[in-house]
Protein backbone atom coordinates (compact mmCIF):
# COMPACT_ATOMS: atom_id res chain seq x y z
CA UNK A 1 0.00 0.00 0.00
CA UNK A 2 1.19 3.44 -0.30
CA UNK A 3 0.38 6.64 2.06
CA UNK A 4 -2.37 7.43 -0.06
CA UNK A 5 -4.34 4.50 0.34
CA UNK A 6 -7.54 4.49 3.11
CA UNK A 7 -7.94 1.21 2.96
CA UNK A 8 -5.63 -1.60 1.79
CA UNK A 9 -6.37 -5.47 1.66
CA UNK A 10 -3.53 -7.85 1.24
CA UNK A 11 -4.49 -11.71 0.88
CA UNK A 12 -7.90 -10.99 3.08
CA UNK A 13 -9.48 -14.31 4.11
CA UNK A 14 -12.37 -15.11 6.18
CA UNK A 15 -13.15 -18.82 6.30
CA UNK A 16 -16.66 -19.53 7.86
CA UNK A 17 -16.54 -23.83 8.01
CA UNK A 18 -17.86 -24.18 4.11
CA UNK A 19 -20.05 -21.61 3.33
CA UNK A 20 -18.96 -17.95 2.02
CA UNK A 21 -16.52 -15.47 2.95
CA UNK A 22 -13.70 -13.98 1.15
CA UNK A 23 -10.47 -15.70 -0.19
CA UNK A 24 -7.19 -13.98 -0.31
CA UNK A 25 -8.67 -10.19 -1.70
CA UNK A 26 -5.94 -7.81 -2.47
CA UNK A 27 -7.43 -4.40 -3.46
CA UNK A 28 -6.98 -0.63 -1.87
CA UNK A 29 -8.93 2.33 -2.09
CA UNK A 30 -6.93 5.63 -2.42
CA UNK A 31 -8.07 8.75 -0.56
CA UNK A 32 -10.29 10.49 -2.26
CA UNK A 33 -11.73 8.08 -4.47
CA UNK A 34 -15.30 6.46 -4.87
CA UNK A 35 -14.76 2.34 -4.84
CA UNK A 36 -17.38 0.59 -6.11
CA UNK A 37 -17.25 -2.97 -4.99
CA UNK A 38 -19.41 -4.77 -7.26
CA UNK A 39 -21.02 -8.48 -6.83
CA UNK A 40 -24.34 -10.35 -6.65
CA UNK A 41 -25.83 -11.35 -3.21
CA UNK A 42 -23.54 -13.53 -1.40
CA UNK A 43 -20.80 -13.21 -3.29
CA UNK A 44 -18.46 -11.63 0.38
CA UNK A 45 -19.04 -8.04 -0.21
CA UNK A 46 -20.33 -7.46 3.73
CA UNK A 47 -18.25 -10.17 4.63
CA UNK A 48 -15.49 -7.87 3.52
CA UNK A 49 -16.57 -4.56 5.09
CA UNK A 50 -17.36 -6.14 7.91
CA UNK A 51 -13.72 -6.66 8.53
CA UNK A 52 -13.00 -3.02 7.66
CA UNK A 53 -14.52 -2.08 10.83
CA UNK A 54 -14.30 -4.56 13.23
CA UNK A 55 -17.49 -6.73 13.32
CA UNK A 56 -15.44 -9.73 12.25
CA UNK A 57 -11.78 -11.04 12.07
CA UNK A 58 -9.82 -12.29 9.25
CA UNK A 59 -8.98 -15.76 9.28
CA UNK A 60 -5.67 -14.79 6.93
CA UNK A 61 -3.96 -11.85 5.15
CA UNK A 62 -4.82 -8.19 6.46
CA UNK A 63 -6.80 -5.37 5.88
CA UNK A 64 -5.92 -1.70 7.49
CA UNK A 65 -8.26 1.28 7.35
CA UNK A 66 -6.55 4.46 7.57
CA UNK A 67 -3.28 2.74 7.79
CA UNK A 68 -5.18 0.90 11.02
CA UNK A 69 -5.37 -2.40 12.09
CA UNK A 70 -9.33 -2.93 12.83
CA UNK A 71 -8.95 -4.94 15.53
CA UNK A 72 -6.90 -2.51 17.22
CA UNK A 73 -7.94 0.47 16.11
CA UNK A 74 -11.46 -0.16 15.70
CA UNK A 75 -12.27 3.39 17.91
CA UNK A 76 -10.17 5.75 15.76
CA UNK A 77 -11.47 4.04 12.24
CA UNK A 78 -14.89 4.31 13.45
CA UNK A 79 -14.78 7.59 14.84
CA UNK A 80 -13.27 8.77 10.90
CA UNK A 81 -16.13 6.54 9.46
CA UNK A 82 -19.55 6.63 8.49
CA UNK A 83 -21.24 3.50 7.81
CA UNK A 84 -24.60 2.31 6.03
CA UNK A 85 -25.37 -1.89 6.62
CA UNK A 86 -26.83 -3.39 3.94
CA UNK A 87 -29.90 -4.35 6.85
CA UNK A 88 -30.06 -2.63 9.93
CA UNK A 89 -32.50 -2.15 13.08
CA UNK A 90 -33.42 0.71 14.88
CA UNK A 91 -34.30 1.34 18.32
CA UNK A 92 -38.17 1.47 17.02
CA UNK A 93 -39.33 3.10 20.41
CA UNK A 94 -37.38 6.25 19.67
CA UNK A 95 -38.31 9.21 17.94
CA UNK A 96 -36.08 9.76 14.87
CA UNK A 97 -34.31 13.09 16.37
CA UNK A 98 -33.68 11.33 19.62
CA UNK A 99 -32.15 8.29 18.09
CA UNK A 100 -29.68 10.47 15.94
CA UNK A 101 -28.97 12.55 18.59
CA UNK A 102 -27.72 9.90 20.08
CA UNK A 103 -25.89 8.58 17.62
CA UNK A 104 -24.07 12.21 17.24
CA UNK A 105 -23.29 11.38 21.39
CA UNK A 106 -21.87 8.24 20.58
CA UNK A 107 -19.60 10.04 18.30
CA UNK A 108 -18.65 12.68 21.46
CA UNK A 109 -21.65 15.23 19.53
CA UNK A 110 -20.30 15.16 16.43
CA UNK A 111 -22.52 15.88 13.66
CA UNK A 112 -25.01 17.04 15.54
CA UNK A 113 -25.71 20.36 13.83
CA UNK A 114 -26.43 18.22 10.62
CA UNK A 115 -29.15 16.30 11.56
CA UNK A 116 -31.46 19.16 10.70
CA UNK A 117 -30.35 20.03 7.46
CA UNK A 118 -29.96 16.36 5.81
CA UNK A 119 -33.62 15.04 7.09
CA UNK A 120 -34.44 18.50 5.35
CA UNK A 121 -33.18 17.37 2.10
CA UNK A 122 -34.06 13.48 2.67
CA UNK A 123 -37.52 14.83 3.73
CA UNK A 124 -37.52 12.66 6.85
CA UNK A 125 -39.21 13.92 9.78
CA UNK A 126 -37.43 13.92 12.88
CA UNK A 127 -40.70 13.49 15.45
CA UNK A 128 -41.82 10.52 14.40
CA UNK A 129 -41.65 7.39 16.17
CA UNK A 130 -39.37 5.03 14.20
CA UNK A 131 -41.70 2.42 14.58
CA UNK A 132 -43.96 4.35 12.59
CA UNK A 133 -41.38 5.03 9.45
CA UNK A 134 -41.76 3.41 6.72
CA UNK A 135 -38.71 1.23 4.91
CA UNK A 136 -37.13 3.96 2.72
CA UNK A 137 -37.54 6.34 5.75
CA UNK A 138 -35.87 4.03 7.64
CA UNK A 139 -33.08 3.72 5.24
CA UNK A 140 -32.74 7.60 5.39
CA UNK A 141 -32.14 7.53 9.45
CA UNK A 142 -29.05 5.19 8.36
CA UNK A 143 -28.17 7.67 6.24
CA UNK A 144 -28.50 10.66 8.18
CA UNK A 145 -26.90 9.01 10.80
CA UNK A 146 -23.83 7.49 8.60
CA UNK A 147 -23.19 11.49 6.84
CA UNK A 148 -24.10 13.82 9.46
CA UNK A 149 -20.43 13.71 11.15
CA UNK A 150 -18.89 14.38 7.59
CA UNK A 151 -16.60 11.59 7.70
CA UNK A 152 -12.86 10.89 6.31
CA UNK A 153 -14.39 7.37 4.97
CA UNK A 154 -18.02 6.76 4.40
CA UNK A 155 -18.68 3.03 3.78
CA UNK A 156 -22.17 1.76 1.85
CA UNK A 157 -23.26 -1.63 1.69
CA UNK A 158 -25.95 -1.53 -0.72
CA UNK A 159 -26.83 1.49 0.39
CA UNK A 160 -29.89 2.40 -2.25
CA UNK A 161 -31.86 -0.72 -1.74
CA UNK A 162 -35.78 0.24 -1.19
CA UNK A 163 -34.83 3.93 -1.80
CA UNK A 164 -36.99 5.63 -4.39
CA UNK A 165 -35.57 7.10 -7.10
CA UNK A 166 -35.86 10.70 -5.98
CA UNK A 167 -33.59 10.02 -2.50
CA UNK A 168 -31.72 7.80 -4.80
CA UNK A 169 -30.44 11.11 -6.43
CA UNK A 170 -30.26 12.85 -3.48
CA UNK A 171 -27.97 9.84 -1.99
CA UNK A 172 -25.99 10.13 -5.31
CA UNK A 173 -25.69 14.01 -4.61
CA UNK A 174 -24.11 13.35 -0.95
CA UNK A 175 -21.45 10.83 -2.22
CA UNK A 176 -20.52 13.25 -4.74
CA UNK A 177 -20.26 16.28 -2.19
CA UNK A 178 -18.04 14.01 -0.11
CA UNK A 179 -15.74 13.07 -2.86
CA UNK A 180 -15.52 16.78 -3.14
CA UNK A 181 -14.29 17.84 0.05
CA UNK A 182 -11.63 14.94 -0.48
CA UNK A 183 -13.45 12.33 1.46
CA UNK A 184 -12.99 8.87 0.35
CA UNK A 185 -16.15 6.37 0.01
CA UNK A 186 -16.76 2.53 -0.17
CA UNK A 187 -19.96 1.63 -1.75
CA UNK A 188 -20.84 -2.05 -2.28
CA UNK A 189 -23.32 -2.73 -4.95
CA UNK A 190 -25.01 -5.37 -7.36
CA UNK A 191 -26.42 -2.61 -9.68
CA UNK A 192 -24.05 -1.77 -12.36
CA UNK A 193 -25.48 1.32 -13.48
CA UNK A 194 -25.30 2.66 -9.69
CA UNK A 195 -21.52 1.72 -9.99
CA UNK A 196 -20.76 3.65 -13.11
CA UNK A 197 -22.93 6.30 -12.16
CA UNK A 198 -21.09 6.92 -8.65
CA UNK A 199 -17.54 5.21 -8.60
CA UNK A 200 -14.36 5.92 -10.17
CA UNK A 201 -12.76 2.17 -10.02
CA UNK A 202 -14.28 -0.79 -9.21
CA UNK A 203 -13.67 -4.23 -7.98
CA UNK A 204 -15.87 -7.19 -8.74
CA UNK A 205 -16.26 -9.96 -6.57
CA UNK A 206 -17.48 -13.25 -6.72
CA UNK A 207 -17.98 -16.36 -4.94
CA UNK A 208 -15.67 -15.13 -2.17
CA UNK A 209 -13.02 -13.96 -4.79
CA UNK A 210 -11.57 -10.92 -6.07
CA UNK A 211 -12.14 -11.44 -10.38
CA UNK A 212 -11.24 -7.80 -11.15
CA UNK A 213 -10.09 -4.57 -10.47
CA UNK A 214 -10.62 -1.38 -12.51
CA UNK A 215 -11.46 1.66 -13.40
CA UNK A 216 -15.32 2.26 -14.56
CA UNK A 217 -14.20 3.86 -17.80
CA UNK A 218 -11.80 1.11 -18.66
CA UNK A 219 -14.51 -2.25 -17.43
CA UNK A 220 -17.28 -0.67 -19.50
CA UNK A 221 -14.72 0.02 -22.51
CA UNK A 222 -14.23 -4.19 -21.75
CA UNK A 223 -17.88 -5.19 -21.14
CA UNK A 224 -19.29 -6.56 -23.73
CA UNK A 225 -22.56 -5.75 -25.49
CA UNK A 226 -25.08 -6.89 -27.89
CA UNK A 227 -26.26 -4.92 -30.90
CA UNK A 228 -28.89 -6.25 -33.15
CA UNK A 229 -29.37 -4.74 -36.72
CA UNK A 230 -32.89 -5.36 -38.51
CA UNK A 231 -31.97 -4.76 -42.34
CA UNK A 232 -34.04 -4.46 -45.22
CA UNK A 233 -33.01 -7.54 -46.98
CA UNK A 234 -31.01 -10.32 -45.20
CA UNK A 235 -26.98 -9.55 -44.85
CA UNK A 236 -24.32 -11.98 -44.22
CA UNK A 237 -23.07 -12.28 -41.16
CA UNK A 238 -19.63 -12.85 -41.54
CA UNK A 239 -19.16 -9.63 -43.08
CA UNK A 240 -18.45 -8.66 -39.16
CA UNK A 241 -16.30 -11.06 -38.63
CA UNK A 242 -13.15 -9.59 -39.03
CA UNK A 243 -13.89 -6.66 -37.44
CA UNK A 244 -11.61 -6.61 -34.24
CA UNK A 245 -14.11 -5.13 -31.43
CA UNK A 246 -16.63 -8.15 -32.90
CA UNK A 247 -16.40 -11.39 -31.20
CA UNK A 248 -19.67 -13.04 -32.02
CA UNK A 249 -22.22 -11.99 -34.82
CA UNK A 250 -25.16 -14.64 -36.26
CA UNK A 251 -27.60 -13.75 -38.82
CA UNK A 252 -31.38 -14.24 -37.73
CA UNK A 253 -33.71 -13.66 -40.20
CA UNK A 254 -33.36 -9.73 -41.64
CA UNK A 255 -31.27 -9.25 -38.51
CA UNK A 256 -27.66 -9.38 -37.46
CA UNK A 257 -26.89 -10.23 -33.71
CA UNK A 258 -23.51 -9.39 -33.25
CA UNK A 259 -21.76 -9.88 -29.80
CA UNK A 260 -19.11 -6.28 -29.52
CA UNK A 261 -16.73 -5.38 -27.13
CA UNK A 262 -15.52 -1.74 -26.64
CA UNK A 263 -16.36 0.59 -29.75
CA UNK A 264 -19.13 0.21 -32.03
CA UNK A 265 -17.60 2.81 -34.75
CA UNK A 266 -16.77 -0.03 -37.11
CA UNK A 267 -19.76 -2.20 -36.65
CA UNK A 268 -22.32 0.93 -37.10
CA UNK A 269 -19.82 1.67 -39.97
CA UNK A 270 -19.96 -1.69 -41.75
CA UNK A 271 -23.53 -2.00 -41.44
CA UNK A 272 -24.62 1.40 -42.89
CA UNK A 273 -23.33 0.00 -46.05
CA UNK A 274 -26.83 -1.77 -46.20
CA UNK A 275 -30.13 -0.61 -45.36
CA UNK A 276 -31.08 -0.42 -41.88
CA UNK A 277 -34.17 -0.64 -40.52
CA UNK A 278 -33.32 -0.69 -36.96
CA UNK A 279 -31.24 -0.96 -33.99
CA UNK A 280 -31.19 -2.81 -31.16
CA UNK A 281 -28.36 -1.97 -28.28
CA UNK A 282 -27.94 -3.25 -25.18
CA UNK A 283 -26.29 -2.14 -22.13
CA UNK A 284 -24.39 -5.15 -20.70
CA UNK A 285 -25.88 -6.65 -17.76
CA UNK A 286 -23.90 -7.22 -15.04
CA UNK A 287 -23.78 -11.11 -15.51
CA UNK A 288 -22.04 -10.04 -18.93
CA UNK A 289 -19.74 -7.77 -17.36
CA UNK A 290 -18.77 -11.07 -14.77
CA UNK A 291 -18.65 -13.17 -17.74
CA UNK A 292 -16.21 -11.12 -19.24
CA UNK A 293 -14.36 -10.85 -16.02
CA UNK A 294 -14.91 -14.85 -15.41
CA UNK A 295 -12.65 -15.29 -18.61
CA UNK A 296 -10.03 -13.09 -17.36
CA UNK A 297 -9.18 -14.87 -14.49
CA UNK A 298 -9.46 -18.20 -16.21
CA UNK A 299 -6.83 -17.29 -18.37
CA UNK A 300 -4.59 -15.90 -15.48
CA UNK B 1 -24.49 9.82 32.51
CA UNK B 2 -23.03 8.60 28.99
CA UNK B 3 -24.99 8.77 25.63
CA UNK B 4 -25.59 5.00 25.61
CA UNK B 5 -26.61 3.97 29.32
CA UNK B 6 -29.68 6.59 28.35
CA UNK B 7 -30.42 5.53 25.45
CA UNK B 8 -30.29 1.75 27.12
CA UNK B 9 -32.43 2.94 30.32
CA UNK B 10 -34.87 4.30 28.06
CA UNK B 11 -35.71 1.09 26.09
CA UNK B 12 -36.19 -0.74 29.35
CA UNK B 13 -38.51 2.19 30.62
CA UNK B 14 -41.85 1.01 29.33
CA UNK B 15 -40.62 -2.64 30.72
CA UNK B 16 -40.14 -1.21 33.83
CA UNK B 17 -43.41 0.10 34.18
CA UNK B 18 -44.83 -2.35 33.25
CA UNK B 19 -43.20 -5.21 35.42
CA UNK B 20 -43.65 -2.66 38.23
CA UNK B 21 -47.43 -2.28 38.33
CA UNK B 22 -47.67 -6.11 38.02
CA UNK B 23 -45.18 -6.63 41.30
CA UNK B 24 -47.33 -3.93 42.88
CA UNK B 25 -50.91 -5.68 42.16
CA UNK B 26 -49.81 -9.29 43.13
CA UNK B 27 -48.64 -7.54 46.66
CA UNK B 28 -51.57 -5.75 47.28
CA UNK B 29 -53.44 -9.12 46.40
CA UNK B 30 -51.13 -10.86 48.75
CA UNK B 31 -51.48 -8.37 51.68
CA UNK B 32 -55.13 -8.18 50.67
CA UNK B 33 -55.36 -11.90 52.11
CA UNK B 34 -52.77 -11.70 55.24
CA UNK B 35 -55.60 -10.98 57.65
CA UNK B 36 -57.69 -13.92 56.60
CA UNK B 37 -54.41 -16.00 56.96
CA UNK B 38 -53.90 -15.02 60.84
CA UNK B 39 -57.57 -15.22 61.51
CA UNK B 40 -56.70 -19.29 60.53
CA UNK B 41 -53.81 -18.89 62.03
CA UNK B 42 -53.42 -21.86 64.47
CA UNK B 43 -55.12 -24.02 62.03
CA UNK B 44 -52.24 -23.36 59.45
CA UNK B 45 -49.55 -23.84 61.98
CA UNK B 46 -50.79 -27.55 62.56
CA UNK B 47 -50.61 -27.69 58.62
CA UNK B 48 -47.14 -26.29 58.26
CA UNK B 49 -45.77 -28.78 60.84
CA UNK B 50 -47.03 -32.25 58.38
CA UNK B 51 -45.45 -30.43 55.31
CA UNK B 52 -42.57 -32.24 53.84
CA UNK B 53 -38.90 -30.27 55.07
CA UNK B 54 -38.18 -29.13 51.66
CA UNK B 55 -40.91 -27.61 51.85
CA UNK B 56 -40.57 -26.60 55.21
CA UNK B 57 -37.20 -24.85 54.72
CA UNK B 58 -38.64 -23.14 51.52
CA UNK B 59 -41.42 -20.86 52.72
CA UNK B 60 -39.77 -20.70 56.42
CA UNK B 61 -41.41 -22.48 59.73
CA UNK B 62 -43.28 -19.07 60.65
CA UNK B 63 -45.90 -18.69 58.03
CA UNK B 64 -48.58 -16.53 60.12
CA UNK B 65 -45.96 -14.11 61.17
CA UNK B 66 -45.97 -11.15 58.79
CA UNK B 67 -42.45 -11.98 57.70
CA UNK B 68 -42.92 -15.23 57.67
CA UNK B 69 -45.87 -14.77 55.10
CA UNK B 70 -44.09 -12.44 52.98
CA UNK B 71 -41.15 -15.06 52.71
CA UNK B 72 -43.33 -18.04 51.60
CA UNK B 73 -45.74 -15.35 49.19
CA UNK B 74 -43.77 -13.53 48.27
CA UNK B 75 -39.80 -13.78 48.81
CA UNK B 76 -39.56 -17.77 48.10
CA UNK B 77 -41.06 -18.37 44.38
CA UNK B 78 -42.88 -15.36 43.32
CA UNK B 79 -40.70 -12.95 43.47
CA UNK B 80 -38.14 -14.89 42.17
CA UNK B 81 -40.07 -16.09 39.39
CA UNK B 82 -41.41 -12.13 38.35
CA UNK B 83 -37.73 -10.82 39.19
CA UNK B 84 -35.93 -13.57 36.91
CA UNK B 85 -38.18 -13.80 34.45
CA UNK B 86 -37.30 -9.62 34.24
CA UNK B 87 -33.78 -10.20 34.66
CA UNK B 88 -33.38 -13.05 31.81
CA UNK B 89 -35.38 -11.35 29.53
CA UNK B 90 -33.69 -7.73 29.33
CA UNK B 91 -30.38 -9.52 30.40
CA UNK B 92 -30.80 -11.58 26.87
CA UNK B 93 -31.52 -8.90 24.62
CA UNK B 94 -28.94 -6.55 25.60
CA UNK B 95 -26.43 -7.56 23.21
CA UNK B 96 -27.75 -10.64 21.75
CA UNK B 97 -31.28 -9.14 20.91
CA UNK B 98 -29.90 -6.04 19.52
CA UNK B 99 -27.29 -8.38 17.55
CA UNK B 100 -29.93 -10.22 16.02
CA UNK B 101 -32.45 -7.30 15.32
CA UNK B 102 -29.68 -5.74 13.35
CA UNK B 103 -29.23 -2.52 15.35
CA UNK B 104 -26.17 -3.48 16.75
CA UNK B 105 -24.12 -3.03 13.60
CA UNK B 106 -24.89 0.58 13.73
CA UNK B 107 -23.93 0.98 17.55
CA UNK B 108 -20.90 -1.15 16.93
CA UNK B 109 -19.70 1.43 14.06
CA UNK B 110 -19.32 4.48 16.03
CA UNK B 111 -16.55 5.08 18.33
CA UNK B 112 -17.76 3.17 21.20
CA UNK B 113 -15.51 0.25 22.37
CA UNK B 114 -17.43 -3.52 22.85
CA UNK B 115 -16.54 -3.15 26.70
CA UNK B 116 -18.55 0.31 26.51
CA UNK B 117 -21.35 -0.98 25.21
CA UNK B 118 -21.68 -4.21 27.42
CA UNK B 119 -20.65 -1.49 30.28
CA UNK B 120 -23.41 0.69 29.79
CA UNK B 121 -26.32 -2.23 28.69
CA UNK B 122 -25.27 -4.10 32.10
CA UNK B 123 -25.36 -0.40 33.88
CA UNK B 124 -28.75 0.16 32.29
CA UNK B 125 -29.77 -3.50 33.73
CA UNK B 126 -28.73 -2.54 37.37
CA UNK B 127 -30.90 0.53 37.57
CA UNK B 128 -33.84 -0.71 35.64
CA UNK B 129 -33.62 -3.93 38.21
CA UNK B 130 -32.79 -1.44 41.29
CA UNK B 131 -36.11 0.66 40.40
CA UNK B 132 -38.38 -2.71 40.27
CA UNK B 133 -36.94 -3.53 43.66
CA UNK B 134 -37.13 0.08 45.13
CA UNK B 135 -40.68 0.14 43.86
CA UNK B 136 -41.35 -3.94 45.75
CA UNK B 137 -39.94 -2.48 48.72
CA UNK B 138 -42.54 1.18 48.21
CA UNK B 139 -45.68 -0.91 48.12
CA UNK B 140 -44.31 -3.70 50.91
CA UNK B 141 -44.60 -0.30 53.04
CA UNK B 142 -47.36 1.41 52.28
CA UNK B 143 -49.67 -1.56 51.33
CA UNK B 144 -48.43 -3.71 53.47
CA UNK B 145 -49.83 -1.66 57.07
CA UNK B 146 -53.11 -1.57 56.44
CA UNK B 147 -53.79 -5.00 56.62
CA UNK B 148 -51.28 -5.85 59.72
CA UNK B 149 -49.04 -6.95 57.05
CA UNK B 150 -45.67 -4.50 58.85
CA UNK B 151 -42.35 -5.91 58.74
CA UNK B 152 -39.56 -3.91 59.85
CA UNK B 153 -37.82 -1.55 56.93
CA UNK B 154 -34.71 -2.36 57.42
CA UNK B 155 -35.55 -6.13 57.27
CA UNK B 156 -37.94 -5.40 54.07
CA UNK B 157 -35.39 -3.40 52.43
CA UNK B 158 -32.87 -6.19 53.00
CA UNK B 159 -35.35 -8.70 51.56
CA UNK B 160 -35.94 -6.33 48.51
CA UNK B 161 -31.54 -5.85 48.04
CA UNK B 162 -31.45 -9.45 48.36
CA UNK B 163 -34.07 -10.22 45.70
CA UNK B 164 -32.42 -7.28 43.62
CA UNK B 165 -28.62 -9.14 43.64
CA UNK B 166 -30.40 -12.71 42.86
CA UNK B 167 -31.88 -10.91 39.72
CA UNK B 168 -28.71 -9.31 39.04
CA UNK B 169 -26.48 -12.38 39.20
CA UNK B 170 -29.42 -14.02 36.40
CA UNK B 171 -29.18 -11.26 34.62
CA UNK B 172 -25.90 -10.85 33.69
CA UNK B 173 -25.39 -14.35 33.44
CA UNK B 174 -27.82 -14.00 30.76
CA UNK B 175 -25.96 -11.03 29.15
CA UNK B 176 -22.67 -13.65 29.15
CA UNK B 177 -24.52 -16.02 27.59
CA UNK B 178 -25.87 -13.09 24.96
CA UNK B 179 -22.37 -11.59 24.77
CA UNK B 180 -21.01 -15.28 23.74
CA UNK B 181 -23.51 -16.69 21.39
CA UNK B 182 -24.83 -13.70 19.63
CA UNK B 183 -28.33 -15.33 20.85
CA UNK B 184 -31.53 -14.65 22.83
CA UNK B 185 -32.72 -18.56 22.25
CA UNK B 186 -28.98 -19.22 24.06
CA UNK B 187 -29.24 -16.87 26.83
CA UNK B 188 -32.76 -17.40 27.46
CA UNK B 189 -32.51 -21.33 27.31
CA UNK B 190 -29.23 -21.62 29.18
CA UNK B 191 -30.04 -19.30 31.87
CA UNK B 192 -33.27 -20.56 32.66
CA UNK B 193 -32.28 -24.16 33.21
CA UNK B 194 -29.79 -23.32 35.38
CA UNK B 195 -32.05 -21.12 37.25
CA UNK B 196 -34.77 -23.75 37.71
CA UNK B 197 -31.62 -26.52 38.11
CA UNK B 198 -30.35 -24.10 41.03
CA UNK B 199 -33.89 -23.40 42.66
CA UNK B 200 -34.61 -26.90 43.04
CA UNK B 201 -30.90 -28.06 44.36
CA UNK B 202 -31.32 -25.17 46.72
CA UNK B 203 -34.99 -27.00 47.78
CA UNK B 204 -33.63 -30.44 47.64
CA UNK B 205 -30.13 -30.61 48.49
CA UNK B 206 -30.54 -29.69 52.51
CA UNK B 207 -32.35 -32.74 52.70
CA UNK B 208 -30.75 -35.15 50.47
CA UNK B 209 -27.38 -35.86 52.52
CA UNK B 210 -25.38 -37.23 49.27
CA UNK B 211 -26.36 -33.93 47.85
CA UNK B 212 -26.16 -31.26 51.15
CA UNK B 213 -22.22 -30.36 49.82
CA UNK B 214 -23.43 -29.11 46.64
CA UNK B 215 -26.14 -26.24 47.63
CA UNK B 216 -23.21 -23.75 48.15
CA UNK B 217 -23.50 -23.86 44.15
CA UNK B 218 -26.80 -22.52 44.10
CA UNK B 219 -27.34 -18.63 44.09
CA UNK B 220 -30.80 -18.94 46.16
CA UNK B 221 -28.99 -20.79 49.01
CA UNK B 222 -27.42 -17.14 49.40
CA UNK B 223 -30.35 -14.82 48.46
CA UNK B 224 -32.49 -16.81 51.25
CA UNK B 225 -30.41 -17.68 53.99
CA UNK B 226 -30.35 -16.41 56.87
CA UNK B 227 -33.46 -14.83 55.79
CA UNK B 228 -33.39 -11.22 55.46
CA UNK B 229 -36.63 -10.73 56.25
CA UNK B 230 -35.95 -11.49 60.08
CA UNK B 231 -31.77 -10.71 59.69
CA UNK B 232 -31.68 -8.25 57.54
CA UNK B 233 -28.57 -8.04 55.35
CA UNK B 234 -25.11 -10.49 55.07
CA UNK B 235 -21.74 -9.61 54.33
CA UNK B 236 -20.78 -13.06 52.86
CA UNK B 237 -24.62 -13.34 51.16
CA UNK B 238 -24.22 -9.97 49.44
CA UNK B 239 -20.55 -11.09 48.20
CA UNK B 240 -21.63 -14.29 46.45
CA UNK B 241 -24.57 -12.63 44.76
CA UNK B 242 -22.23 -9.52 43.82
CA UNK B 243 -19.54 -11.87 42.84
CA UNK B 244 -21.41 -13.72 40.72
CA UNK B 245 -22.53 -10.69 38.54
CA UNK B 246 -18.70 -9.33 38.14
CA UNK B 247 -17.86 -12.15 37.10
CA UNK B 248 -20.61 -13.28 34.72
CA UNK B 249 -20.26 -9.54 33.45
CA UNK B 250 -16.56 -9.74 33.13
CA UNK B 251 -17.18 -13.07 30.97
CA UNK B 252 -19.77 -11.41 28.89
CA UNK B 253 -17.15 -8.56 28.37
CA UNK B 254 -14.44 -10.75 27.05
CA UNK B 255 -16.30 -13.04 25.21
CA UNK B 256 -17.96 -10.10 23.13
CA UNK B 257 -14.52 -8.57 22.38
CA UNK B 258 -13.08 -11.96 21.32
CA UNK B 259 -15.97 -13.07 18.92
CA UNK B 260 -17.28 -12.11 15.16
CA UNK B 261 -20.44 -10.18 15.33
CA UNK B 262 -23.38 -12.11 13.09
CA UNK B 263 -24.15 -10.27 9.72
Amino acid sequence: MTAADIIAAEGLTKSYGRSRGVVELTFSVRAGEVFGFLGPNGAGKSTTIRTMLDFIRPTGGAISVFGWEPRRDATAIHARTGYVPAEFGLYERMQVRAYLEAFAAFRGGSGLAQIGPLAERLSLDLDRPIHELSHGNKQKVGMVQAFMHEPELLVLDEPTQGLDPLVQQTFYALIDETKARGGTVFLSSHILPEVERVCDRVGIIREGRLLTVDDVDDLKAKALRSVIFHFAVPVDASVFVPLPSVIHAEARGDAVAITVQGELDEVVKEAARHTVINVETREPSLEEIFLRAYRDGDRT
Amino acid sequence: MSALLGVSMRTQRRAVIGWGMGLAAIATMYAAFYPSITASASQLEGYMQNLPDAVRNLIGVDYTSPAGYLRAELFALLGPILFLVYAIGAGGRAIAGEEETRSLDLLLSTPLTRTQIVRDKAVALLVAMSCLAGFLLVVMLVIGPPFDLTVPVGDAAAACVMLLLLGLAFASLALAVGCATGRKTWAYGVTGVIAVATYILNVVAPTVSALAWTRPASPFRWYLEPDPLTTGLHPVNVAVLVGITAVCTAIGVLSFRRRDVAA
